[in-house]
């Protein structure tokens, strides 16, 4: 049966919020393929997620449970969906975009000889046949991809491209064993990462740039900003590579790309490559006393000013308004 | 041991146009070493400096590529070897990998290959997992820090950056890595091993010397377009900082952005 498998993302212990957006548009998917909307829930203890799962929409949820399959590796976790897609030979198979996936996806891929898209957008199923939108070069180009016949497709989507499945009546679950698999990769530790900020997860993002003068006026007026608005701050690449601030909080064509809610540019002049990670973000406030700044070409509002003015105003007014 | 860096060329800026039959335009745009791979070059120079041996970097391209390749070959690489045919232009990933692959196998000797996470244009990050798994080989990919390279015990130990936790992993050799930025610092290139490679040429491979040739891709692009535009945006004005501030905070108000 031509139909969708999604593979079920875990963030502590709880279903992705992407795995709920794939879910969503799986079944929309799916219907228009003609086949069933699966689902399949790799790890070790994981009936308990995949009962939860199953109010999303899918079919069937199927588990591969096994000691051997928590840490993630890639080989475990590949062989894993590799059971589930015999079982369900899928047309289109669905995953997260995020590091972990993409190590997964691209290798399932390749076993699979299926055509791959990374980082997509929007996905289409007409006629039986899969088409996938994804951008490239640093968003500048927008791709369409169309899939060989006759072979699976796996797309590994961006968050925030779909809307999330609501819970409805529950799906069955059923369990599919591993069986042999050859894990040649040893976890000897998974740790968080010290003062981690999920910036491709907050709804609100407030970046600092180097108009901002100095490391200090950084950590002085970003942070408290972007606790005024309960969202994670970022940094553009000519701060971090002065050494302000860490790379992990880096926006940009070479740090993270991001598609928050709203996203707050301060003393950020817009490079291409800054814009490169951030120009999908639904709404853009610029804050930059150029006026003839890059970033204003991009910006949903913009303001003229000062940051080292601007942004303690700022701070103190969203604190009154908002009644943080 | 025998390290290989795999390399790839791609425009400084991404401002590129897009040619009539879809395949991308950047000429006039300077070209560079792929960010990513600069610091896979740097990592093998330090294993290599480590362990001797020879450090190939190899890359699928055309005679553009070469410039780039010296480049490499000054910040400290011992070889290259470059992959050139017509027949690999359009490849898509999976495929790219599979003449990579055959290459590496050609090679025979190879212990480790390094990699950029991904490219600055393509983006995806698939190149590296799709390599491993076409050679059969082991990943670690969003390398962060090698913590030891043995060749005696042929195994591989590093830190992989993910989002939000950090996994220490062990690899039999050999293995394909994937690093990303924050794993060292790369070494600029002395004017005199620029000038020492100034004229080499690296060996061409070709899809006939490879045993590649009917290789076919999974994907075809069928439309490439540029983003759609932004709705021009609003500047916010005022009499002072005071009065944009809470103009600006009214907006974000009632379109319910906050």
């Amino acid at each position: 049966m031509p139909g969708v498998l999604v593979y079920v993302e875990q963030v502590d212990g709880e279903i992705a919020a992407v795995t709920r957006e794939l879910l969503g548009k799986g079944k929309e998917l799916a219907a228009a393929l003609g086949g069933p909307l699966s689902a399949v829930v790799v790890g070790s203890g994981v009936g308990a997620l995949a009962e939860k799962a199953a109010v999303y929409g899918a079919d069937t949820v199927y588990t591969v449970d096994d000691p051997r399959l928590s840490p993630y590796t890639t080989d475990g976790h590949v062989a894993a969906a590799k059971v589930a897609v015999a079982a369900t030979q899928p047309a289109l198979i669905l995953a997260g975009a995020s590091f972990q996936m993409r190590d997964f996806g691209a290798a399932l891929a390749a076993d699979l000889d299926a055509g791959l898209v990374v980082d997509a957008i929007d996905l289409k199923a007409e006629g039986g046949a899969v088409t996938a939108v994804r951008p490239s070069h640093g968003g500048n180009v927008i791709n369409t991809y169309a899939f060989a016949a006759g072979r699976p497709v796996v797309a590994l989507v961006r968050k925030q491209s779909f809307p999330e499945a609501q819970p409805g009546a529950a799906g069955s679950v059923q369990a599919l064993a591993l069986g042999g698999a050859e894990i040649r990769t040893t976890v000897t530790s998974v740790a968080p990462k010290t003062g981690a900020v999920n910036l491709t997860d907050a709804a609100i993002i407030v970046t600092g740039g180097r108009g901002l003068g100095d490391k200090d006026n950084y950590y002085r007026l970003i942070p408290p900003l972007a606790e005024a608005l309960g969202g994670a701050y970022g940094a553009s690449r000519a701060i971090v590579d002065a050494g302000w601030v860490p790379y992990e909080h880096q926006v940009g064509q070479t740090g993270k790309t991001v598609s928050p809610k709203l996203y707050v540019a301060c003393g950020v002049s817009g490079a291409i490559q800054h814009l490169a990670g951030m120009r999908t973000s639904r709404n853009i406030v610029a804050i930059n006393k150029d006026p003839d700044a890059p970033i204003f070409r991009v910006a949903t509002f913009g303001l003229v000013g000062d940051v080292n003015e601007v942004l303690p105003l700022l701070t103190q007014e969203l604190k009154a308004r908002l009644s943080r | 041991m025998h390290i290989v860096v795999c390399m790839k060329q791609v425009p400084r800026d991404n401002s590129v146009k897009i040619n009539p039959d879809l395949s991308i335009n950047a000429d006039g745009i300077e070209k560079i070493i792929n960010l990513f791979d600069e610091y896979a070059i740097e990592e093998g120079i330090i294993w290599n400096e480590k362990h001797g041996g020879k450090l190939t970097v190899l890359s699928m391209g055309t005679d553009e590529w070469v410039e780039q390749m010296r480049r490499a070959l000054a910040m400290g690489a011992t070889d290259s070897l470059l992959l050139k045919d017509p027949a690999f232009a359009t490849l898509d990933t999976i495929a790219a990998a599979k003449v990579v692959a055959a290459a590496i196998r050609k090679l025979g000797d190879v212990d480790l290959i390094l990699t950029g996470r991904n490219s600055t244009d393509d983006e995806s990050g698939a190149f590296a997992p799709a390599l491993a798994r076409v050679l059969g080989w082991p990943q670690l990919t969003y390398v962060g820090k090698v913590i030891d390279v043995n060749p005696g015990n042929k195994t591989i130990t590093a830190e992989r950056h993910l989002e939000t936790v950090v996994e220490t992993v062990t690899a039999p050799l050999p293995a394909v890595v994937s690093v990303i930025k924050d794993i060292n610092n790369p070494r600029y290139p002395s004017l005199l091993k620029i000038k020492k490679v100034a004229k080499v040429e690296p060996p061409v491979w070709t899809a006939a010397d490879l045993g590649v040739t009917g290789i076919t891709s999974a994907v075809t692009i069928t439309q490439r377009v540029p983003p759609p535009p932004r709705p021009s945006g609003e500047m916010i004005d005022g009499p002072d900082a005071a009065a944009k501030v809470k103009k600006l905070v009214d907006k974000l108000l009632e379109n319910q952005i906050i």
